[in-house]
C-alpha cells in the first residue's frame, strides 16, 4: 500500500468513524457501535446509544439484509453480537455463524457434533447466545461444554465437558458464558432437573475449569434429608460481570421438585437467588435469596441491572415472580422491592425492607390451585432494557394464571425427558380473573416502579426489548409484529411483520457510518408448545430462525 | 449339516426376538392398554405439550394417526415445524412406548 493511499485510508476511517454517531462517557453508552456481549453492556441495560435512528425517521427503516440461521427446531432465542461490523449469531444445534454487518454474507460457520443424548433431554437444542472476547467465540453447548472458536475463522481452539451431562438429567447450557475477565462463567440448566445445577469458571484462554459453584448449599438446614441430592437451582442465563469488584453476579433457578416443598422444608439455598461470586476462585461474597421454599416456579435468573445512583452502588433484579428486588450492589442489603404487575396471588405481598413473603399460598396435592403469575412468570425470561436518557426500563409482562397441580413423582435422572417438577404439567393457564389483557410493554422506574405508559396486547410479548439513544423502544411479538415505539410515550412509531414470532433479542449496532436494528425473528420454545391453548392465535405461527436487518432507507 | 441347521434356527428365533419388541403389536383397543397408556402419558408429562386430555398446545385429538408412526414419534422424538418431542426409546420400553401409543390412538381421530 503507497504512503498515500495508507494516508487516505486512515483519514476515511477517521471520517467514516465519526460519522458514526456520538461517542460519550456516560454509563451504558460505551463502545456504541458495537453490541459485544448478551446485554450489550456490563451494567446489562439493554440501551444503544446510537441515535441516527430516531422519532423522526424510524418510518423510513427498510429492510438492509436477511439471513437464515438453518435449523429452526424451537426457533431462534439468540441475542446476537455485532462487533466491528461483524455479527456472531448462533442458532439451532448450537449452530454458529459470523455474517458481515453490511450484508448478512456468511464469513464462517460452525457445528459441534452433539451427544445424541440431547434428543432426549428436556432442554434442547436452543441457544440464547455467543460471547467474544481474547480474539476468541465461546459457546456453551446443550450437551454441556465449554467451546472456544478462533473469532477470524471459527476454528476449534478448545473444548472442555463441564456438565456431568448422561449423569445430571441432561443439566447443560442454553445461554452464552459470561468473559469474567481472564475467566469465563458458564451457568448450567437444573430447576426442572433431578440434579445440583453449577456455575462453572473457565480460564479463557485455555478451556482449563478453574473452579465451580454448587448452587444447592450443603447444609442440612436450608435442605432436610436427602432433599438437596436433586435440589436444582442452576443457573441458566448470563450472569452480569463488574469489572470494578471482580465479581460475577448469577441469578440462579428454581427448587426441586418445582411444586412440592414437603421435603424440602428449609430456605432451599441457594435456589431463587442472586449470587455474587469472585470470579476468579468462585467464592460467594454475598447472597440475596428472593424466593424462600419456592413451590411456583419462579426462577431469578434473569438479567442483573447495575446502577450508581445517589452515591449508591446498586442492582435492580426482577425474578420471574415479577417482583423486583433493588439491592445494594456491594453486599444485597434491600433498597426496595416493588411488583411488575398486580396480577398475582403467590403471596399477599413480600416484605419491602425484609424480602420475607408474607402470606405464602401452598399447593395441596392432587389439587389445582390457582397461582399469578403463571409459571410463563410475571415475565419471561427475555430481558427488559433500560434507556437511561428516559430514565425508564420497558419489560414484555405477562398477565395471566395458570393451575398447580402438585403429585408424586419420583426420583430419576435417567427419566431424561420428564420434569423433576412433581407434576403432570407446567400449569393450566387461563386468563387473569378480573378479565384483563394478558399482556403490555410496561415503561416503568426501575428504582420505584412508577409507571409512566403502557401497550396493552393481545397475545403477550416473548421477545427481548431493545431501546436506544434515538429515543425509542422496540418489541417484537408472537404473532410476528416489530414495533418502534416512542420511547417517552410510548406511542407506536412504525411496525412491520417479520414473518414469524419473536422469542428473542433485538440489537442495535453501526458500521460505516449506519445504524442497523438487528431483529431475530423465528417462534419456537416451550412457548410455542404450552401457550396456544390459552391464545388459540399461536396455533399456526409459522417457525423459523431468522435474521433481519434494517437500516433507513437511502 | 444338523448343527448348522440348530444355529441357523437359533438365529432365526433371535434376530425373531429381536424384531418381536418393536413388532409385537399389542391390541391397541384393550382398555388395559390404553389405561396404562394414559397413566404413562401423565408421568412421563407428556401432558405439558399434549394437554391433560390431549387438547394441549399439540393438539393430538384433531389428528388422524397410524400406531407406527405414533410408536416411531414416542420411541424417536419429532422435530417438526419448529416444534421438538423428546426421544423416548431407552427411557421407555418398547411394551410402555406400545401403551402410550395405544392412549394416543384412544383420543385420536382414528378412534371416532
Amino acid at each position: 500500500m503507497g504512503k498515500m493511499t495508507l494516508v487516505a485510508s486512515v483519514s476515511l476511517a477517521c471520517l467514516l468513524s465519526a460519522a458514526t454517531i456520538a461517542v460519550a462517557a456516560d454509563p451504558g453508552t460505551e463502545d456504541p457501535n458495537n453490541w459485544p456481549q448478551y446485554h450489550r453492556t456490563s451494567n446489562a441495560w439493554r440501551y444503544s446509544p446510537l441515535d441516527q435512528i430516531n422519532k423522526d425517521n424510524v418510518s423510513k427503516l427498510s429492510v438492509a439484509w436477511i439471513a437464515q440461521g438453518g435449523d429452526i427446531t424451537m426457533g431462534i432465542q439468540e441475542t446476537p453480537l455485532a462487533i466491528d461490523g461483524v455479527i456472531y449469531s448462533t442458532t439451532s444445534g448450537n449452530r454458529v455463524a459470523a455474517l458481515d454487518g453490511r450484508t448478512g454474507r456468511e464469513l464462517w460457520s460452525y457445528q459441534p457434533k452433539l451427544d445424541p443424548l440431547t434428543k432426549k433431554v428436556l432442554f434442547a437444542p436452543y441457544s440464547r447466545g455467543v460471547a467474544v472476547g481474547h480474539g476468541m467465540v465461546f459457546i456453551g453447548t446443550v450437551d454441556g461444554r465449554g467451546i472456544a472458536l478462533d473469532q477470524q475463522t471459527g476454528k476449534v481452539l478448545w473444548e472442555t465437558q463441564l456438565t456431568d451431562f448422561a449423569e445430571c438429567h441432561g443439566c447443560n447450557f442454553t445461554s452464552p458464558p459470561v468473559v469474567a475477565g481472564d475467566v469465563l462463567t458458564f451457568g448450567s440448566t437444573a430447576g426442572e432437573l433431578a440434579t445440583q445445577g453449577k456455575i462453572y469458571g473457565v480460564e479463557a484462554k485455555t478451556g482449563k475449569k478453574l473452579w465451580e459453584f454448587n448452587t444447592i448449599k450443603n447444609d442440612p438446614k436450608s435442605w432436610p434429608g436427602e432433599s438437596g441430592k436433586y435440589g436444582g437451582g442452576g443457573a441458566w442465563m448470563p450472569g452480569t460481570y463488574d469489572a470494578d469488584t471482580g465479581t460475577i453476579f448469577y441469578g440462579t433457578g428454581n427448587p426441586g421438585k418445582d411444586f412440592i416443598n414437603t421435603d424440602r422444608a428449609g430456605d432451599n439455598l441457594y435456589t431463587d437467588s442472586i449470587l455474587a461470586l469472585d470470579a476468579k476462585t468462585g467464592q460467594l461474597k454475598w447472597y440475596r435469596q428472593e424466593i424462600k421454599q419456592d413451590v411456583w416456579d419462579y426462577d431469578s435468573p434473569y438479567e442483573i441491572m447495575l446502577f450508581k445512583k445517589d452515591g449508591k452502588d446498586l442492582i435492580v433484579h426482577m425474578n420471574k415472580s415479577g417482583y423486583v428486588f433493588v439491592l445494594d450492589k456491594n453486599d444485597g442489603k434491600i433498597e426496595n422491592i416493588w411488583p411488575i404487575s398486580d396480577v398475582k396471588n403467590f403471596v399477599k405481598d413480600i416484605d419491602k425492607k425484609t424480602g420475607e413473603l408474607i402470606g405464602r399460598v401452598e399447593l395441596p396435592m392432587d389439587q389445582e390451585t390457582l397461582i399469578c403469575p403463571s409459571t410463563f412468570g410475571g415475565r419471561s425470561w427475555n430481558s427488559g432494557a433500560y434507556n437511561p436518557r428516559t430514565g425508564l426500563w420497558y419489560n414484555n409482562v405477562l398477565d395471566f394464571c395458570g393451575y398447580l397441580k402438585p403429585v408424586a413423582q419420583k426420583d430419576d435422572p435417567k427419566e431424561y425427558g420428564t420434569g423433576h417438577t412433581g407434576s403432570n404439567d407446567f400449569g393450566r393457564l387461563v386468563l387473569a380473573p378480573d378479565g384483563r389483557k394478558p399482556g403490555r410493554l410496561d415503561a416503568r422506574d426501575p428504582f420505584t416502579g412508577e409507571r409512566k405508559w403502557t401497550y396493552e396486547m393481545e397475545v403477550p410479548g416473548f421477545a427481548s426489548a431493545l431501546t436506544t439513544g434515538g429515543g425509542l423502544a422496540f418489541n417484537g411479538d408472537p404473532l410476528g409484529v416489530l414495533r418502534a415505539f416512542d420511547a417517552d410515550t410510548g406511542k407506536v412509531l412504525w411496525s412491520f411483520n417479520t414473518g414469524s414470532g419473536m422469542r428473542s433479542g433485538i440489537i442495535s449496532y453501526a458500521v460505516d457510518g449506519e445504524q442497523y436494528i438487528l431483529v431475530p425473528s423465528g417462534w419456537g420454545s416451550y412457548a410455542a408448545l404450552l401457550l396456544p391453548p390459552l391464545f388459540p392465535q399461536l396455533q399456526n405461527i409459522p417457525a423459523a430462525s431468522t435474521l433481519i436487518a434494517f437500516r433507513l432507507a437511502k | 449339516m444338523t448343527r448348522w441347521l440348530v444355529t441357523v434356527a437359533i438365529a432365526a428365533i433371535l434376530i425373531t426376538e429381536v424384531a418381536h419388541s418393536e413388532e409385537n403389536v399389542p391390541n391397541l383397543k384393550d382398555p388395559k392398554v390404553i389405561a396404562a397408556g394414559h397413566d404413562l402419558f401423565l408421568a412421563k408429562q407428556c401432558a405439558h405439550c399434549h394437554g391433560a386430555d390431549g387438547r394441549g398446545g399439540i393438539n393430538l385429538t384433531r389428528r388422524e394417526l397410524d400406531p407406527k408412526g405414533v410408536f416411531q414419534s414416542i420411541a424417536d422424538g419429532r422435530e417438526k415445524s419448529g416444534l421438538r418431542m423428546p426421544a423416548w426409546r431407552g427411557v421407555l420400553s418398547d411394551e410402555e412406548i406400545w401403551q402410550a401409543t395405544a392412549y394416543v390412538l384412544s383420543i385420536s381421530q382414528q378412534s371416532k
